[in-house]
């Protein structure tokens, strides 16, 4: 089956659930969410079954979606991630109904009870469906309407909770600062298509690596677009919007930007610095931009995260952090065989990444489904409410207990590898020391406060009012199960995840 | 089918699970611990003490979880792992056996032995490693167990702060180790072995071998990072809050093997990988296992609770094994090992009688305590006077051995009628740590045990629960005291071979 | 007298369209006008995109790739102004402002 099916088929999903919405009388809602969690887990299984062409020459399709023998691997691995964050986010979207339709529905002006679910559930296969196609992208224009098909979605899904002031608030915030950026990354395309004359990505490495490169307006064009991709994967110091926006915004939502989102931003600026790395020049400069990106990122997300007591607010500053590791990996400069060869797999930028990004995958969802739960319950998302969690919970507990070892790196799970991988490339490529001290700095800090959750639910005692018993419906504890398992066993035999990768 | 040091690893973890889904808490960690302690004896057992140097590792198992670079959840042992291998299993057993019954737990039991459990296996893992990464993996599994029960079951007030920073301590500590390790993966494993034997190998190797520049600052961050694992003086003030504040089969655990890990990674990793760095930096570890010594042994005097005191002592003791390791040489190598084991054991029995005493009398400051208490509980008297003479080193005990080995193995590169070098400076100061020792150790025997009694409770004396694990340490300690032959043994195939102290 | 109209001009124009919109984004606080900036800037882009596509020429026909790329630019940015826009009603509705300054409920 030709590997561009898959997006058709998400994107024929999402119409059907549309029509679904209208035309079905449905009982429960709850059901559209279902029909797209079984889909959509079939074309996760797609992905390995997928063939690519044996020629693209000629063909204009082509031009728009990579199909380059070096990078299906990595393309089949990004859309992987799309498509397992989808469906991990329907289950949490649908966990999350009775919180969501206070702020929608309002039964009381004569709309239906649950009125404004549907399209809660549609809209994220939608923007998977972008999240899938720049996984591919390859020319200027379809990276741009790709990403765009994603952000506008989101701008509807953070603000989906419109009678709730956060929500709202974090959508224009998010409006806003997605729109500048957005205006950033069109005039750097613009300049870099003025520079190079094409806008396939092949041919922008080939024009930027000759001699004859204008190299100033190449590197006026990498700043646009390095500020408008350090807005989308929240790099500092464009990361003020990431708090605010990942506090206000519905959990699953949240859980989705912080994960998917930062996927796709990180292949995407894979993709355009790979086309800069290509001559010595050039990779000179924009190697000495990741570094210092990396360390205020590294030194920012850490830093600022320790004094948090919003558990939201928190992952958010952690995502920062975490952005900070992945640019660590693309500071370290990729290295090259002398004979030729194809570098293992961690030796080189994007593998690291990938696989961070894996596991990154892994943990933050966990908690985020743990959170999701909890605020079925309550209010409150402050480190308070999860106090004593282990007596209300304790399932939800120890996994919460494992996302946060892992987030913080702790050996024997995924999260460690994930970094392990990063240092070993920065030590191993001689990284500048200040960038490895920034890790270890940073590194931590992450064990402060993520083990400040974790002794929140372990020693304190549950506080008066939210010390209920909290419930959690079979789909979202079976994801959680199979989650601990997975952080778990890559943890040991990282092969897991990197086995993916071919 | 896995290996029997498979088996050795995994069975704790197996039996945390077990109890994680319901099994009874306090039987199942028991019988977990006594099924550990005959594996390892055999383990011990089929040990071939016989071979002529070059046999590395025995009993070895590798499962190759990663082509490339090449990483596999691997297991072997040689005489050093073997002996500290022996320790955990003893210690382990002791601890379990020690911990309160469920009833007297106040939070969930589960939880309790769970963690017990989870360090023992992180400390075997650890030593039985033959594989870089899982050797540091391994050991990082203590990390949350100790956070949670310090925090939860620890005792005092300020429980919550020690529990923050032995965290902290510990996990920057790590990290520092982490990145002089990758250093080592990158340089010495030239990025594609994790594999201890082959990367000893290469090291010293004279084509593959690296700069003095190198090994000097990657020895430096070895240093620092098992420095703060093993609270060599002046990274050592997270040790004694810590163990003084921790529940007690944690301090018994963490004070009595996981410690040692510090000291075994020295030892087994920067020792014959970076021979030239080791040299270099060693009248910088010389003045700090002093520090150790002499300064944190005066420390120690001044303490006014008995918990801390012993932990105190702990971390002092810790410079005794330095000074072995400095220098070096089939004597130095032996006692410092040896040190371990007899250390680790009269640390754990020293804990588990505190422990005791804590149940009895609700605290451990000598002012409260009062004295006398040898005629209240005159069991509790004996076994404690015996862990403190074991802990000063008298003969008969391991640590007697293990020290004499130690001093003997710093003058014994001596050539006659040289003058003194640094080293046998610090080794003839570092006899009067004996002396300090001794002091603490039967000032803190006499307050509590002897003259008029002041308390007006009537405890029980120590029940079959309290005695068990104490005996079963004490006998250790004699057994190993009277004939050091019983574990010596394991350690010449090692020291001959390339694994201990090089080419 | 009489210059020829060059890449150049463009360009300058088109910066300065940019920075424009820029500062329009930075220093207004009504979203409306920040709304409006945000669209110049785009708007400067499919200038410069025209200009480059126009003087990048290969036996005197144009790169119309960069026309192509102003076609989606246009179309999305039509899209992201009907959200956009519904989201600032929405706002508008439940707080009575359009002033970014009001909106600054979460801190820390």
């Amino acid at each position: 089956m030709p590997v561009y099916y898959l997006e058709i088929i998400v994107v024929v999903l999402g119409l059907v659930m549309l029509m679904a919405d209208a035309f079905v009388k449905l009982e429960d809602k709850r059901n559209i969410a279902w029909f797209a969690v079984l889909v959509l887990s079939v074309v996760f299984l797609l992905l390995f079954k997928v063939s690519w062409p044996e020629s693209t020459e000629g063909s204009p399709f082509w031009k728009f979606y990579d199909a380059e023998k070096g990078s299906r691997g990595f393309s089949l691995f990004f859309k992987g991630i799309a498509v397992l964050t989808t469906i991990i986010v329907l289950i949490m979207s649908a966990e999350f109904r009775g919180v969501l339709l206070k702020y929608t529905a309002k039964p009381e002006d004569g709309a239906h009870p649950q009125s404004g679910l549907s399209e809660f559930f549609t809209l994220p296969v939608f923007a998977c469906a972008g999240l899938m196609w720049m996984a591919s992208a390859n020319n200027l224009a379809s990276i741009f309407v790709s990403l765009e098909a994603v952000t506008i979605t989101f701008y509807i899904l953070v603000a989906y909770m419109r009678r709730n002031v956060g929500s709202l608030e974090a959508g224009v915030k998010y409006l806003i600062l997605g729109a500048l950026s957005t205006g950033f990354l069109v005039y750097g395309f613009t300049w870099l298509f003025g520079v190079t004359g094409t806008m396939d990505l092949a041919g922008i490495k080939e024009q930027l690596a000759l001699d004859s490169v204008n190299v100033t307006a190449a590197l006026f064009a990498f700043a646009l677009i390095i500020v408008a991709l350090g807005f989308k994967v929240g790099a500092a110091p464009f990361q003020n919007w990431i708090p605010d926006v990942y506090q206000g915004a519905p959990t699953p939502i949240t859980a989705f930007l912080s994960v998917a989102s930062k996927a796709a931003g990180f292949i995407v600026l894979l993709r355009i610095s790979g086309c800069f790395f290509g001559s010595g020049d050039l990779s000179e400069k924009v190697g000495a931009v990741f570094v210092v990106l990396a360390i205020l990122t590294l030194l920012f997300g850490n830093l600022a995260a320790l004094p948090q007591t919003n558990f939201k607010r928190l992952l958010a500053y952690s995502s920062i952090a975490h952005a900070g590791f992945l640019l660590m990996a693309l500071a370290s400069p990729i290295t090259l065989v002398a004979d030729g060869k194809e570098p293992p797999l961690l030796d080189t930028s994007i593998g690291v990444i990938a696989f961070y990004l894996g596991a990154y995958l892994l943990m933050t969802l966990l908690a985020f489904l743990v959170m999701t739960a909890v605020r079925n319950q309550q209010e409150d998302d402050s480190l308070e409410g999860y106090a004593g969690l282990a007596k209300r919970s304790p399932f939800l507990a120890f996994s919460l207990l494992v996302s946060m070892a892992s987030l913080a790196g702790v050996p024997l799970t995924a999260g460690f590898f994930g970094k392990f991988f990063v240092f070993k490339l920065a030590i191993q490529n001689g990284a500048c020391g200040w960038l490895i001290a920034a890790g270890v700095i940073g590194a931590a800090a992450g064990f402060y406060y993520y083990f400040k959750v974790i002794a929140s639910m372990f020693w304190n005692a549950p506080a008066e009012g939210n010390d209920g018993p909290i419930p959690v419906s079979m789909p979202a504890k079976v994801v959680m199960v199979l989650l601990i398992i997975a952080i778990f066993a890559v943890g040991i035999v990282p092969n897991l995840i990197l086995g993916l990768i071919k | 089918m896995p290996s029997s040091l498979e088996i050795l690893v995994f069975l704790p973890i197996l039996a945390a699970l077990a109890i994680g889904f319901g099994a009874p808490a306090r039987f199942t960690a028991i019988g977990a611990a006594i099924i550990n302690l005959g594996i390892g004896l055999v383990a011990a057992k089929s040990y071939n003490v016989n071979i002529e140097g070059g046999a590395v590792f025995q009993l070895e198992s590798s499962r190759v979880l990663l082509e490339s670079p090449k990483l596999a959840l691997a297991f072997g042992v040689d005489g050093m792992s073997l002996i500290l291998m022996l320790l955990t299993v003893i210690v382990t057993l002791a601890a379990v056996w020690a911990s309160p019954a469920e009833s007297k737990i106040k939070g969930s039991p589960k939880l309790y032995y769970i963690s017990s459990l989870l360090i023992a296996a992180g400390a075997l893992g650890a030593f039985l490693s033959t594989d870089l990464f899982f050797l540091y993996a391994f050991h990082e599994l203590a990390l949350i167990p100790t956070f949670l029960m310090i925090g939860m079951y620890g005792h005092g007030k300020n429980r919550k702060r020690t529990a923050w920073t032995i965290t902290i301590y510990l996990g920057v500590g790590s990290l520092i180790l982490l990145a002089g390790l990758i250093a080592l993966f990158v340089n010495i494993g030239q990025n594609d072995t994790f594999s201890i034997a082959e990367m000893i190998v290469r090291a010293q190797d004279s084509e593959t071998m690296i700069p003095e520049a190198t090994q000097s600052w990657i020895y430096l961050l070895l240093l620092v990072g098992f420095g703060v694992l093993v609270s060599l003086f002046p990274f050592h003030s997270w040790a004694p809050d810590a163990y003084a504040d921790a529940p007690t089969p944690i301090s018994m655990l963490h004070a009595g093997v996981l410690k040692k890990f510090g000291l075994y990674g020295l030892i087994r990793i920067a020792g014959p990988m970076l021979p030239a760095g080791a040299e270099k930096w060693m009248n910088l570890v010389l003045v700090l296992l002093l520090g150790n010594i002499i300064i944190l042994g005066l420390v120690t005097i001044a303490q006014k609770r008995l918990d801390r005191m012993i932990g105190m002592s702990s971390v002092m003791h810790m410079g005794y094994v330095f000074l072995g390791v400095v220098a070096g040489g089939t004597i130095g190598i032996s006692g410092a090992v040896l040190l371990m084991f007899a250390h680790g054991v009269s640390i754990a029995l020293l804990f588990a009688l505190a422990g005791s005493l804590r149940e009895r009398f609700g605290s451990l400051e000598f002012d409260k305590l009062g004295g006398g208490l040898g005629k209240l509980v005159p069991k509790l008297g004996l076994l404690f006077g015996f862990a403190a003479f074991a802990s000063i080193g008298l003969p008969g005990f391991a640590n007697f051995a293990a020290e004499v080995m130690i001093f003997f193995g710093a003058f014994q590169p001596m050539e006659a009628n040289a003058p003194l070098s640094f080293l046998q400076w610090a080794a003839i100061i570092s006899l009067w740590g004996v002396v300090i020792s001794a002091v603490y150790m039967l000032r803190a025997f006499r307050k509590i045990f002897k003259g008029p009694l002041t308390t007006t409770e009537t405890p029980k004396d120590m029940s079959w629960n309290e005695r068990v694990p104490a005996l079963l340490l004490i006998v250790s300690l004699m057994l190993v005291g009277f004939y050091p032959e019983i574990l010596l043994k394991y350690l010449r195939p090692a020291l001959e071979s390339l694994t201990l102290i090089g080419s | 007298m009489e210059t020829e109209l060059t890449l150049n001009h463009f360009l300058f124009v088109s910066g300065l369209l940019f920075a424009i919109g820029l500062a329009g984004v930075l220093l207004r606080r009504n979203l409306i006008v920040i709304f409006m900036c945000l669209e110049l800037m785009l708007s400067a882009a499919n200038l410069s995109l025209v200009a480059f596509s126009r003087f990048n020429t290969t036996d005197g026909v144009p790169n119309y790739d960069g026309q192509v790329l102003l076609f989606f630019i246009i179309t999305v940015a039509a899209a992201e102004v009907a959200v956009g826009l519904a989201i600032i009603v929405a706002l508008f509705r439940s707080r009575e402002t359009t002033d970014v300054s009001d909106v600054t409920s979460m801190k820390g």
